[in-house]
């Protein structure tokens, strides 16, 4: 891979707590158009990695690369107005703004009018399948329909690169599917996804390349069945034991 | 027997005094949601404001009421800048950030009190408003004195001038989304620094002037303060934390209150009928009046 691939990398990035080093000397590239996934176990800092790409903790060390250019440091709008989108595990909308307004307060860089964003408004949530309740409060969505409001919103900032925090959990499997689909859609069009999740069987059913995290390291890549087979990740995962099964839980 | 008359000119009073207590109350409510911060400055605020009014006007030679221009330039500078401050101090690694921003917001009004009594003294001092004397008489309904009128228009303009930038346009978007969920606005593209300094810009600007208004129905006096600081506290929990439209109803409520207690009970007895209800609220509703608010729950 070149750099001219990459459109989001990582050098030796680094997070301390006091004493915990949550994030340790992290390299990681990930290629333009690609889906990676990153697993590990709880506390092996996949979400600190998550907040130190996109601005919400100042690294202790290393640097972040985004579409070429250094972005270490930059505060999270800037980072969302550039084009790489996230977010978190806990679904959070504006509860007192409607599904459309919620949309309409990202903010961009993009020139658009008034009229051109609710256009795109529309479009996203025609896609998203929720736009029958654009007008809603969104205190009285559902779970799932917060879930894929999240996603919409991310869209609105038309990114290039989205990095989504554990997406199917806490959803039915019919809505997990349509996520799913929604995130291949995308995909298809040229966006990049950055998965963290713990769902083996959407991992494996997603992710061009996992990336394995433990203990604040980053200590495997691949596809999901070499990462399975490796042996520092089934140390990660199992705790050393020999397990029957030669894969990673799922 | 009720004197219907007296009633009457009673809720007048009530509702005027009122217009400009909402105001301040949507002004502190937005302040506490945007920067997550329970500001006891707010009736400093209101007093520096006054005292600026008693000042300035002599020094022009005019009315109390054609300094507010200056007033709200001025309030909102100086509130745009301090904002930066309340946010380095509930931000970041420190702990107890509702703790940090509350002993900051003590100390600055401690500092706005005792500048202007160094300076002033402890003396009260009038707001000029020669031009706003008297009372027009409504036939039927009672008489509504020009002072307090004026200041209802301009607390009521005042806030639907800040209702319709908080409801219509993109940056009042803005900041409702900061007031809601600031970590979730920053990835929504928000620059929730330059938004959170015009939203307490705004706030300061507005509380100010309310200052100005006050000082010319009553005066303007160091000990003010403390009052207008209860009065923000009530309206908000009355309203429901957080819930701006609930803020209406608790200034007309607080301004009748006001007025009926001082008439019917006494003057000195006016917050500790305020804080009777905050209380009763607080048991029955603690999502406020209406059951909308978010933070009291």
């Amino acid at each position: 891979m070149t750099d001219r691939d990459t459109i989001l990398k990582t050098t030796d990035l680094t997070k301390r707590f006091g004493a915990l080093t949550a994030n340790d000397e992290i390299s990681l590239a990930v290629e333009r158009g690609e889906i990676r996934g990153i697993i590990g176990p709880n506390g092996s800092g996949k979400t600190t990695f998550f907040n130190t790409v996109t601005g919400f903790y100042e690294p202790d060390g290393g640097t972040v690369h985004f579409d070429g250019e250094e972005v270490t440091g930059w505060e999270p709008h800037r980072l969302a107005r550039r084009g790489l989108g996230r977010t978190f595990q806990i679904v959070s909308p504006f509860k007192n703004m409607t599904v459309r307004q919620n949309m309409l307060a990202v903010q961009t860089d993009d020139g658009r009018s008034r009229e051109e964003k609710r256009d795109r408004v529309g479009e996203i949530l025609e896609f998203l399948e929720i736009d029958h309740i654009a007008d809603n409060e969104a205190r009285g969505m559902s779970g799932g329909q917060q879930k894929l409001l999240e996603l919409g919103r991310v869209l609105m900032l038309d990114p290039d690169v989205v990095m989504l925090d554990e997406p199917a959990a806490g959803v039915n499997p019919a809505l997990e599917s349509r996520i799913m689909d929604h995130i291949h859609e995308l995909n298809d069009d040229g966006t990049t996804f950055v998965v963290i999740e713990h769902d083996m069987h959407v991992m494996k059913t997603l992710a061009d390349t996992v990336s394995v995290f433990d203990s604040g390291r980053h200590i495997a890549q691949g596809d999901f069945e070499e990462v399975s087979q490796d042996e520092a990740v089934r140390e990660a995962y199992l705790g050393g034991t020999t397990a029957e099964d030669d894969e990673v839980p799922v | 027997m009720v004197d219907i008359g007296l009633f009457t000119q009673i809720v007048i009073n009530g509702l005027l005094l009122g217009g400009i207590y909402v105001t301040i109350g949507v002004g502190f409510s937005l302040a506490f949601g945007v920067l997550e911060v329970v500001d006891f400055a707010v009736g400093e605020y209101v007093m520096v404001g006054a005292f600026m009014g008693a000042v300035l006007a002599p020094l022009f030679g005019a009315e109390g009421v054609f300094v507010i221009p200056i007033v709200l330039v001025v309030f909102f500078a100086v509130g745009a800048l301090i904002q930066p401050l309340i946010h380095h101090v509930t931000t970041g690694d420190r702990p107890h950030p509702l703790l940090m921003g509350l002993v900051f917001t003590f100390g600055l009004a401690t500092f706005l009190r005792g500048g202007v009594l160094t300076i002033f003294g402890p003396n009260s001092q009038d707001v000029p408003s020669s031009l706003l004397t008297g009372g027009i008489a409504v036939p039927g309904l009672g008489t509504f004195p020009v002072v307090r009128t004026v200041t209802a228009v301009f607390g009521v303009s005042g806030l639907v001038v800040f209702m319709y930038y908080l409801y219509r346009t993109r940056g009042g978007m803005a900041i409702r989304a900061i007031a809601e969920d600031r970590t979730n606005a920053r990835l929504m593209g928000i620059n929730i620094n330059r938004y959170q300094s015009i939203a307490y810009g705004a706030y300061a600007a507005l509380t100010g002037s309310a200052g100005v208004f006050i000082g010319m129905t009553f005066n303007a006096s160091p000990g003010m303060g403390l009052q207008y600081t209860a009065f923000a506290f009530f309206m908000v929990v009355l309203a429901g934390m957080g819930y701006l439209p609930g803020v209406i109803i608790a200034g007309v409520v607080l301004g009748l209150t006001q007025s009926f207690t001082a008439v019917y009970i006494s003057g000195n007895a006016v917050l500790l009928v305020l804080f009777a209800i905050i209380y009763v609220v607080l048991l029955v509703s603690p999502a406020g009046i209406l059951g909308k608010g978010e933070w009291a729950t």
